[in-house]
């Protein structure tokens, strides 16, 4: 800590210190990363030349790979109201720790939701349409509109909030709780409006039945709350790991419950989907039909939902059975299972079968191309470059907010634990 | 809103495609993409079965969810009537409106990244003229008007025959009438 007086410009240099220090084994991170992200660069400047015509999205599968990676991400971001619900609305003590890691998250993911909406884009460089005021927004008809909004929206708030309260723990200040208290009560409801409004992009097209339907919005966020906590319970240990943050294990068993009990809210639904779809089946179950059995001998998508719905069953009876679920390594492996069973089935199994069969019968079938895939590569190791910088710079600073605090209150993490089993 | 109409004579079209020709033509649409195309179907129920020629195209929707659903107001109705024109300028490519439209009748014109779709001619209308599918229609099954004004060709042939839309069911209020 400088003895200076901590000025702004100082916590940015700060800052920005933080982030260029570090072991071999942080660079190598980094570097690995900033070595995926111009691979995907590159590829981006290659669509980007040629156009959407690289890219295997056609005329009647106008939405892909970018689309179904989007809406998982959204879920993800929108997850951490489950650490900001608990630490400010209930007041827990070990939540509200490590409650900055959630808003790191969401700030990541958001990003990485904004981009993979750009890089959707036909033409990237009119983008300034959709910027309210300079463009003639069609707001608030259109639900695109209002995902620009939301989105945009719900990263201010995060860096807002964070920034605030990392500044004032490098002032060594106890943050204001009036001040900070109604932007977080906003973000909360943020959270779930980018969830709902994104579902509400899809199930608004009335001429695609697989969508129009009222049960989508819910099903995202049920989803987004299996997934969401799931991969921020391993981003957490992994920070515990390799740094002396105090994470305490009752914040992951936390977030292990939640993700129990949203995925079990998840396949219920999508068990009375099915059900709805399949006991008298119309014509209107055709895109469904073409997901789970396959369509004419067409069943691109069939061998992932299965494996999808395979991953999330397990992933549940892990989770339900206690001692399973207290296991270290059985819980991450049901972590791990989400994520990839909820990518599966909310990204391209969502998006892909709505424009399967077309509305006049036509199959086509989609797969992501080769730039597509580069692409998307490319903007998650920058949605984790982003995060493994935010939490470099953040957490000496937090840690030594903490320790300052500990030893103002005369406890140590013993008493701390003591006072919180109390509870 | 004037609301501008197109039908077609099913039982007279023989599905030669002039049409799908004509539009290439005049639209100078690129190779591989089309605004209009007939669709080959099965009608009645077996044995009294008939094949329906239709010649499909952008429906003009007067509750069209292409425009609704447009984040930039790229999709417009032009001049307070029912056509649906893409100012491509505006077009960000974010396909939105492709999602929206249950006819189908929208398309990306790749590599330059903007939406593109049937205008109903509109370069023609404002010269007095039909679209060019219309004014090239070789069996003469296909008619272009004025809906709200009861002595047009359409008004006529709708009050005379039986006809159908497309999917009415997704309330988008569409403008090309099919006689069956
Ligand atoms: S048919 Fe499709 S593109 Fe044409 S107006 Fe209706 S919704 Fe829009
Ligand atoms: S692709 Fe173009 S016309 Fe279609 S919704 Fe997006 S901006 Fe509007």
């Amino acid at each position: 800590m400088p003895e200076s007086k901590p000025t702004l410009l100082r916590f940015v240099l700060q800052s920005l210190g933080h982030m260029f220090r570090g072991p071999p084994a942080y660079w190598v991170w980094v570097g690995f990363l900033f070595a995926l992200i111009l691979l995907g660069g590159w590829h981006y400047y290659l669509q980007l030349r040629d156009g959407l015509v690289v890219t295997h999205m056609t005329n009647q599968v106008s939405w892909g790979f970018y689309i179904a990676n989007f809406t998982f991400l959204v879920g993800v971001a929108a997850a951490a109201v489950m650490l900001v619900v608990p630490a400010y609305i209930f007041h827990r003590r070990d939540i509200k720790d490590v409650v900055l890691m959630g808003d790191t998250m969401a700030i990541a993911a958001v990003t990485m939701a904004i981009l993979f909406v750009v890089v959707d884009l036909g033409r990237p460089d009119r983008f300034w349409h959709l910027i309210p005021g300079i463009g003639r927004f069609n707001f608030p008809q259109s639900m695109l509109a209002w995902d620009v909004i939301v989105l945009n929206g719900y990263l201010l708030l995060n860096v807002g909030i964070s920034f605030y309260i990392v500044y004032n723990h490098y002032q060594n200040k106890e943050p204001n709780e009036r001040r900070y208290f109604p932007w977080v009560l906003l973000a909360i409801f943020w959270a779930i409006s980018i969830h709902t409004v994104t579902a509400f992009l899809y199930s608004a097209n009335s001429g695609r039945p697989f969508w129009n339907h009222a049960l989508l919005a819910p099903r995202f966020i049920a989803s987004a709350f299996a997934s969401g906590p799931a991969l921020m319970a391993i981003g957490l240990q992994i920070i515990r790991a390799i740094s002396d943050y105090p994470i305490r294990q009752s914040v992951i068993n936390h977030l292990a419950l939640v993700a129990t009990i949203a995925l079990q809210v998840t396949l219920f639904f999508m068990l009375a989907e099915l059900f709805t779809e399949f006991y008298n089946e119309g014509e209107h179950a055709a895109s469904a039909r073409y997901l789970y059995f396959g369509l004419d001998g067409h069943a691109a998508l069939t061998p992932w939902i299965w494996t999808a719905i395979a991953l999330l069953c397990i992933a549940v009876v892990i989770l339900m059975i206690h001692p399973l679920r207290h296991n270290p390594i059985y819980m991450n492996i049901a972590f791990v299972l989400i994520i990839v069973g909820v990518w599966i089935e909310k990204g391209m199994g969502l998006i892909v079968p709505a424009f399967v069969p077309t509305p006049i019968g036509e199959i086509y079938e989609y797969t992501p191309s080769l730039i597509e895939v580069m692409v998307s590569i490319g903007i998650w190791a920058l949605g984790f470059l982003l995060f493994t910088l935010l939490a470099k710079a953040a957490l000496p600073v937090h840690c030594e907010y903490l320790r300052r605090q500990q030893a103002r209150e005369q406890c140590n993490w013993d008493g701390f634990e003591r006072r919180h089993n109390a509870d | 809103m004037t609301t501008y109409a197109m039908v077609i004579d099913t039982l007279s079209c023989i599905g030669c495609g002039d049409c799908v020709v004509a539009c290439k033509n005049e639209n100078k649409v690129p190779a591989g993409l089309n605004r209009d195309w007939v669709v080959e179907a099965t009608r009645g129920e077996y044995p009294d079965l008939e094949t329906e020629f239709r010649s499909e195209r952008c429906n003009h929707c007067r509750h069209a969810t292409c425009v609704t659903s447009c984040p930039t107001g790229a999709s417009h109705h032009w001049k307070d009537t029912n056509i649906v024109l893409v100012t491509a300028a505006k077009c960000t490519g974010c396909k939105a409106c492709i999602a929206a439209c249950p006819y189908d009748a929208r398309m990306l014109m790749r590599p330059e990244g903007y939406v593109d779709k049937c205008t109903f001619c509109h370069h023609r209308i404002d010269r007095g003229l039909d679209p060019a599918c219309v004014a090239s229609c070789p069996t003469h099954c296909m008619y272009f008007g004025i809906l709200d004004n009861r002595d047009s060709i359409v008004s006529r042939l709708l009050r005379a025959r039986r006809y159908k839309v497309l999917m009415p069911e997704t309330g988008n209020q569409p403008q090309v009438y099919y006689l069956i």
